[in-house]
């Protein structure tokens, strides 16, 4: 046991964990924040796979601006006029649990089976320096089309989210 | 420097994705919905990352740089999408929706 295999088995317990307790509760305020947490836990796991860039730009992306935007969601749509027989608004209905866990279940277990029939020939060959410099070189030279294209998408996409919202009475 | 093999990271990202697929079929709330959705998309990432060690060049990283920012253009769009079928049914439950003629 390595010291970062320790992490690396803390940051995963730390995702699945939270992951499971979004599944489990039924309060989606209570998911929103198990969402946060497994978060955090994906970004110490870009870190611990050598991918601080990915790291950053996850925990300002999905922690600074997804999360406030489901908040935001889930504030503008809490259901006050329902009859609430004891519960709060913010209480979600399901579906049959057996069958969704079977269905979960059976995928995860697919998956792991092909993930350890598969012969991988893997070899490393990454250094343990940062790749900032390297991935903005590429973003600027290689990647430079597909860069602009997802600019445009997400210009794209902000101003046509805008344009949705819109209240139109 | 030791290394963490590939495959944990395979597991992890198996059961990350199981977790959001049954997240997305087991709740009724659009919203709730849509974060099964995005763990499903981060699990997926997840794999683009720990392969990303694998390779000489930067393909891995920066499909996972253009996969967050189409996650990112994905909840905008479907958040405003449920804000506006809230103002017309004035709930989110996937499955009660009736016509309203």
């Amino acid at each position: 046991m390595t010291p970062i295999l320790i992490a690396f088995l803390a940051l995963v317990i730390l995702t699945c964990g939270s992951g499971l307790a979004m599944l489990f509760t039924r309060n989606i305020l209570h998911a929103a924040l198990a969402m946060f947490m497994c978060m955090l836990g994906l970004a110490g796991l870009y870190v611990v796979a050598y991918a601080d860039v990915m790291a950053v730009s996850h925990l300002m992306i999905y922690v600074g601006g997804v999360l406030i935007l489901i908040l935001f969601g889930i504030m503008l749509t809490t259901q006050q006029s329902r009859e609430n027989h004891g519960q709060n608004h913010l209480w979600v209905e399901q579906r049959s649990f057996f069958w969704s866990a079977v269905i979960g279940l059976s995928i995860f277990f697919a998956l792991m089976y092909v993930f350890t029939r598969t012969q991988w020939e893997l070899h490393l060959v990454g250094n343990d320096q940062s790749k900032l410099r390297d991935v903005g070189v590429a973003l600027l030279t290689k990647y430079a089309f597909p860069f602009e294209l997802v600019g445009i998408y997400l210009l794209i996409a902000l101003v046509g989210a805008t344009y949705i919202a819109k209240r139109n009475d | 420097m030791t290394e963490i093999p590939v495959i944990y990271f395979l597991w992890a990202s198996a059961a990350l994705f199981a977790t959001g697929f049954t997240i997305m079929i087991l709740k009724r709330n659009a919203i709730f919905m849509l974060m099964g959705i995005e763990l499903i998309l981060n699990a997926a990432n997840l794999n683009l990352i720990a392969f990303s060690r694998q390779d000489d060049g930067q393909q891995g990283l920066m499909m996972g740089i253009f996969v967050l920012v189409v996650g990112v253009c994905e909840m905008a769009i479907a958040l405003s999408i449920i804000l506006q079928v809230y103002r017309q049914f004035q709930h989110i439950e996937v499955g009660k929706f009736e016509s309203r003629s």
